[in-house]
């Protein structure tokens, strides 16, 4: 197998100029500068695509294969290894003639000089092709020497340090430890340390400190729930079924098998089996098949008129569709109707795919059929009660087991005893069972036979195809005349051997810490995606990840403690103008939090966020919109009550037809797909959110109150705890000040405005306890100094 | 403060004033939102909603769509076939529904003509059913398609496929699109507007306005007529303006000494966008206030202030795209006529229902020409799909009359933004199953539609999952006919 020799990376976009080429000087590289030149603009129509595929002979020409650029076109060819002069691609991409230019100008402009010259001299170079990098499995790259050597904390810092010292950049020193703290924090649990941690962190000695604090993290108990965030937006994950009735679906308990998995560090190979495939494992468990929901989170349509059978399809799709993405970044929907423009992944191919994953037993039921019913302790309390109580009647009197006769012959007196069993009995059925969705697979003559789907229509078959993955990547395993079916996908898709999913999968990982992947697109591996800014450092992480057992958390450390991570954020403007993105890592991440982490840390802040894990969605305050779903159910909820109503932002009822506002207007997705990467936005209606949301006012109020309860007296100490409680750093004198200031401005203001002192400081969080001795007008000032600690962006920001 | 912050503000507030018109075409948009790569936008430092000039000459600036959300009769509204009346209560021809599924109907259903009575409106003699006696004063301004058809006949994957392209859900919308391409005029108001009334949401929920994998900036904004106008944007009970005036010049003043400290473009932005919240929480609650509208033209368009109702959406269109909003969606529920209730009667259920709209609609059409808006902003009016030629089949026994879900021929009108006036284009065949010529698909509409707007839809593309996505898919062509 080729071993690549990487260069740096040429990032294209507004990026690029600011990250410098060091091997320049040397020839064009295939895959570093004419791949994704090709492909961009010559490969979709001389790509893959042999059903669409333009030029050349009759099976048409195809640019991105050596054979095919090569290949004798009557006397001459598109490519002539070491003759640029004799090659027919650059007699067209120079042409002056609008019949023969290329690309014709209908497919925009045509190529630069730059480019050209690109071309010109690799072929003149011989013209070699090289496959696609990430088509190759990874080997581990040797770590890279460093002049520094005093810088790198572990292996990954080298890889970093290495490229900075290319580039003539120095990184920037270690943050302090609250920032370290608030960040390992926020990374890890999504949720701020209390004071006496971060003070116990800060005051810690040793020297392997922040390690301590990081193992501290991974075994809290809001680890799970944070890691989880990101794989129910992978898993398309919803408390509904989607559509335009979008009725509500019961599949939580798949998410709490999340949650327990992230907690328990299961290793990633078997995470992945068991959500595609534990239903197929040997003696599989309850727990196992509960895992089989991933994809069952498909949408459902529930509408009337619709044909079931064309709305299974579409979710089969969608399972390859997210299959592929969540695990290969590789987009296969385009395989879907047409053999892949870009990457060698033909239409058949998918439908081997597709097969794989076409007989299971869900058929767009209304009733989600099959289900597994899972425990769910409240309810079994009192379904064993009732059990209980209706066996202790059927003890005392046997007839009571059968139905009353219909004849009225039953002796009266078993009559008070006959009314009580009947309505014990009728509550027993009416008591809701909490059920998951699962996959099951077909068995005998109910199998399903797969056929290509011309251009994409579930109507119009073609060719019967087997079960199969595609030829560009590893083999399948499966013994001798077996099929491969949903546990050959997954154990195929964790082989050491499939180039893309430990690449992939640290990528993410990466991305979470650092705001940007090491290949910037995450959903996208294949030729159409970015080049790694990082290629041997993505290869060494794969590879440790493997070799680990596919221990996340194990690569999460690794990350964590590196020097590299541990910088601060505080960046030089000429360092900002020349790296934007920061993708050198010549200082520390800076990342806006998630819509959930926002959420989540505010009420945590104000004490009160409620640690009760698990358990059916939730229903914290959301505006009335006084709207119904269309054909379904009204959108507006009855808000939870008790600790409900404070629960982690995980826990609120996702409803794909309308998600919790203040959550979308934070870039969290409808979840009726797939979503790799949320964007992060910053907008005015985000502004509107965090000032006045009842629910993040509620926070500003019990904020305002833990402030002046447990502040100390001076208005300049309360200002300081506020600002501990949300940004764990202490405020500085000019920021306390301002804080001090607004409080007496508005203090006075409220002096004279009791009635709305009363509602600023009480609604909607309630009337103010007895033992809080502060006048109403002062604590409705704090109340309003409170908000705006909530809407720093320092409060918006992992540090 | 350091020049590099002075600069990223100084930008930030230009684009703020909107002033940042003048030939910036799809390559500088990308380099904008820093999504050429499909990386992640660095900080949106530059704003993404400044207004843009499109890449060609555009005839509508802006654009409002009433969509009648469960699909209109078509046959009683638009599209008279008198063949279809003569042959009312016969079998449906074999050949016209061989090897097709409906969605309420199966055997052999019968033949259904339209009760409504039709009139030749205007100098073009555009045929107009009864239901509609409003429209027919503005029959001469309207661009009439009666060869629409589509591939869906659920409500929401048609849905879908008419404002994103595809039936299923994951794609951008028509508004956040147009609003990607051309930003805003006035920054101090969304977009991008959202109204829905008789209480129901679309069919494909917020994902028929949603930004897909556009940046969610643009996606479209709900506004009410009651309760906040916009979700929070008023500040909470107990604060006054002032109050919130004074919170926010503190919360200014420590975001700048930050930004002082980091060196972090997204704060200056942070605060840029803070700003422009405290003018919205002015301006939004302002514009959407029509009682401040003259009695006359609330009379016109039969709106009552405090009401949610099409009426009080279509007055609010024409105020909204006035203040320079850039793309007004309409949703009204209500029009899915199958019959299985005397509100979704072809006759005086039609009758009622037409009327909470085709007044509004026509008085939207004369107050935007009588301001000189309708020269440039495109007015569409739509459902899902159109409805049989025959009866339902559920309620084919009943007194009642109705008709089922049909993709295969419809009409849709439009107005104003460069549209051929008083003109219809195509025409379905005698019995009105089939296009009979000129056949116009969703992505046709839709290419159409961006022709307006000044775009080439095979180039108002975005980067995602290492493709070029676009509205029209991969299909798509304008159609010439339609263009004044």
């Amino acid at each position: 197998m080729r071993h690549f020799v990487w260069f740096a990376l040429a990032v294209s976009g507004w990026s690029s100029a600011v990250i410098t080429t060091a091997a320049a000087e040397s020839g064009p590289s295939y895959t570093r500068d004419i791949r994704g030149l090709l492909s961009n603009r010559c490969v979709r129509c001389h790509g893959p695509d042999g059903e669409d595929r333009h030029g050349g002979g009759d099976d048409g020409l195809r640019l991105d294969t050596f054979a095919g650029a090569t290949a004798d076109l009557g006397g001459h060819a598109a490519i002539v290894p070491g003759s640029p002069g004799e090659s027919e691609l650059i007699a067209r991409i120079t042409s002056t003639d609008p019949d023969l230019v290329m690309p014709p100008p209908e497919a925009g402009q045509p190529l630069s000089e730059r480019d050209v010259d690109l071309l010109r001299r690799w072929i003149a170079a011989g013209a070699a092709y090289e496959p696609h990098w990430a088509y190759v499995a990874p080997r581990r790259p040797d770590v890279p020497a460093v002049v520094n050597t005093l810088w790198p904390k572990n292996d990954v810092d080298r890889f970093i340090l290495a490229r900075l010292e290319a580039e003539g950049l120095t990184p920037q020193p270690e943050a302090d430890r609250v920032t370290i703290a608030r960040r390992l924090a926020l990374d890890l649990t999504g949720l701020p340390l209390s004071l006496a941690e971060i003070d116990a962190f800060v005051a810690d000695p040793a020297v392997d400190a922040v390690e301590k604090l990081v193992d501290r993290l991974l075994a809290h108990h809001g680890y799970g729930e944070h890691m989880a965030r990101q794989w129910l937006d992978l898993a398309r994950y919803a408390d509904s079924a989607g559509y335009a009735d979008d009725p509500p679906r019961t599949i939580w308990g798949w998410r709490d098998w999340v949650v327990r998995a992230f907690d328990a560090n299961m290793p990633f190979d078997q995470f992945t089996i068991r959500q595609l495939a534990g239903d197929l494992l040997p003696d599989a468990t309850l727990d196992d098949r509960v895992a089989t929901a991933f994809h069952r989170n498909t949408l459902t349509n529930n509408e009337g008129g619709t044909i079931d059978e064309e709305f299974r399809t579409v979710a089969v799709i969608d399972r390859v569709n997210t299959t592929m993405s969540t695990w290969m970044g590789t987009t296969m929907a385009c395989a879907q109707c047409h053999d892949h423009k870009y990457d060698p992944l033909s239409q058949k191919e998918y439908f081997q795919l597709y097969a794989i994953l076409n007989n299971t037993a869900d058929a767009d039921r209304r009733d989600e059929a099959p289900t597994e019913r899972v425990p769910w302790e409240p309810i079994d309390t009192q379904r064993t009660a009732i059990e209980q109580e209706i066996a202790a009647i059927e003890a005392g009197i046997p007839q009571l087991k059968k139905p009353a006769p219909k004849d009225h012959a039953e002796p009266p007196e078993f009559q008070p005893a006959r009314k009580i069993i009947d309505a014990l009995r009728k509550k027993l059925a009416a008591m809701p069972a909490v059920t998951v969705p699962v996959m099951q697979e077909l068995a005998g003559d109910k199998r399903r036979v797969t056929k290509i789907q011309l251009r994409g229509n579930w109507q119009n078959l073609g060719d019967e195809v087997r079960e199969g993955v595609p030829e560009v990547f590893n083999d399948v395993a499966v013994p001798e005349g077996a099929q491969v079916d949903r546990l050959a996908l997954a154990k195929w898709l964790v082989d050491p051997a499939n180039p893309l999913t430990a690449r992939v999968v640290v990528n993410r990982i990466w991305e979470r810490f650092f705001g940007i992947g090491i290949v910037s697109t995450s959903e996208e591996f294949g030729s159409q995606g970015e080049l790694p800014s990082h290629p041997e450092l993505l290869d060494w992480l794969a590879c440790e990840l493997i070799e680990s057992g596919w221990d996340l958390q194990a690569i999460q450390r690794l990350i964590v403690t590196s020097a590299a991570y541990r910088q601060t954020s505080k960046c030089p403007p000429d360092l900002v103008a020349r790296d934007p993105e920061n993708r050198l890592l010549a200082c520390g991440p800076r990342v806006r939090l998630s819509a959930e982490v926002i959420r989540d840390q505010a009420l945590a802040a104000a004490g009160l966020l409620s640690p009760k894990k698990g358990g059916p969605s939730v229903h914290p305050p959301q505006p009335d919109v006084g709207l119904r779903a269309a054909f379904g159910g009204g959108i507006d909820w009855q808000t939870s009550t008790g600790e409900d109503r404070y629960r982690r932002a995980l826990y609120t009822t996702w409803r794909r037809s309308n998600p919790y506002p203040s959550m979308v207007m934070f870039d969290a997705p409808s979840r009726e797909v797939c979503t790799i990467r949320r964007p992060r936005t910053n907008t005015p209606l985000q502004a509107l959110v965090t000032m006045n949301d009842p629910a993040y006012v509620e926070a500003a109020q019990a904020l305002a109150r833990r402030m002046v309860r447990e502040g100390g007296s001076t208005v300049a100490d309360r200002v300081s705890h506020g600002f501990r409680l949300v940004l764990a750093r202490h405020p500085s004198a000019a920021e306390v000040d301002r804080l001090v200031q607004l409080q007496a401005e508005v203090l006075a203001e409220y002096a004279v405005a009791p009635a709305d002192a009363r509602q600023m400081a009480t609604d909607p969080l309630g009337p103010v306890p007895a033992d809080l001795d502060i006048d109403l007008a002062d604590l409705a000032a704090w109340t309003v100094v409170a908000n705006v600690i909530l809407n720093l962006d320092e409060t918006f920001m992992c540090p | 403060m350091n020049p590099l912050l002075e600069h990223k503000l100084l930008t930030t507030r230009r684009h703020l004033l909107g002033s940042m018109a003048g030939g910036i075409g799809a390559i500088a948009m990308h380099d904008l939102l820093g999504a050429t790569s499909g990386a992640p936008a660095p900080s949106l430092a530059a704003d993404p909603m400044a207004a843009r000039q499109p890449p060609l000459p555009a005839k509508a600036k802006r654009m409002i769509v009433i969509h009648l959300t469960g699909s209109p009769p078509h046959l009683d509204l638009y599209d008279h076939k008198p063949e279809l009346t003569k042959r009312d209560g016969q079998d449906c021809p074999a050949e016209t529904i061989a090897g097709k599924k409906f969605a309420f109907t199966s055997g052999t259903p019968k033949l259904l003509g339209t009760p409504r009575k039709w009139v030749r409106c205007g100098e073009s003699g555009m045929e107009l059913s009864d239901a509609i006696p409003n429209l027919h004063r503005v029959a001469d301004k309207m661009c009439l398609v009666r060869s629409m058809f589509t591939d869906q006949f659920n409500h929401a994957p048609a849905e879908l496929m008419v404002y994103t392209g595809s039936p299923r859900a994951g794609r951008p919308s028509l508004g956040s699109w147009a609003t990607y391409g051309l930003g805003t005029e006035n920054a101090n108001l969304p977009g991008f507007v959202v109204l829905i009334s008789s209480g129901v949401q679309p069919n494909g929920g917020t994902s028929s306005f949603g930004s897909g994998f556009l940046p969610s900036v643009y996606q479209g904004v709900q506004c009410r007529s009651k309760g906040d106008p916009v979700l929070y944007v008023s500040d909470p009970p107990g604060m006054s303006r002032a109050m919130r005036r004074k919170s926010l010049d503190a919360l200014k003043d420590l975001n700048e000494l930050q930004a002082r400290e980091l060196g972090n473009p997204e704060t200056v932005t942070r605060i840029a966008q803070y700003e422009l919240a405290y003018r919205m929480q002015a301006s939004v609650p302002d514009v959407m206030d029509i009682s401040k509208e003259p009695q006359q033209v609330l009379d016109a368009y039969g709106a009552k202030p405090g009401q949610a109702s099409l009426a009080n959406n279509c007055l609010l269109a024409r105020r909204l795209v006035e203040e320079g909003v850039r793309f007004v969606h309409l949703f009204d529920w209500g029009w899915d006529f199958h019959g299985t209730g005397p509100q979704e009667d072809i006759r005086d259920g039609l009758t009622k229902k037409a009327a909470t709209f085709d007044k509004p609609a026509a008085a939207l059409i004369e107050d935007l020409e009588q301001r000189g808006l309708l020269e440039d902003t495109l007015v569409l009016c739509t459902g899902e799909f159109g409805r049989t030629p025959f009866r339902e089949g559920r309620t084919s026994s009943g007194g009642i009359l109705g008709r089922d879900h049909y993709p295969d021929c419809y009409s849709v009108w439009m107005a104003g933004g460069g549209v051929k006036p008083g003109y219809v284009h195509g025409a379905s065949d005698d019995l009105g199953f089939k296009v009979a010529h000129d056949m116009v698909h969703i992505h046709d509409l839709q290419a159409t539609i961006l022709h307006l707007l000044g775009f080439d839809h095979t180039k108002l593309t975005y980067r995602f999952q290492g493709r070029d996505f676009r509205l029209t898919d991969v299909h798509g062509h304008v159609v010439k006919a339609m263009l004044a």
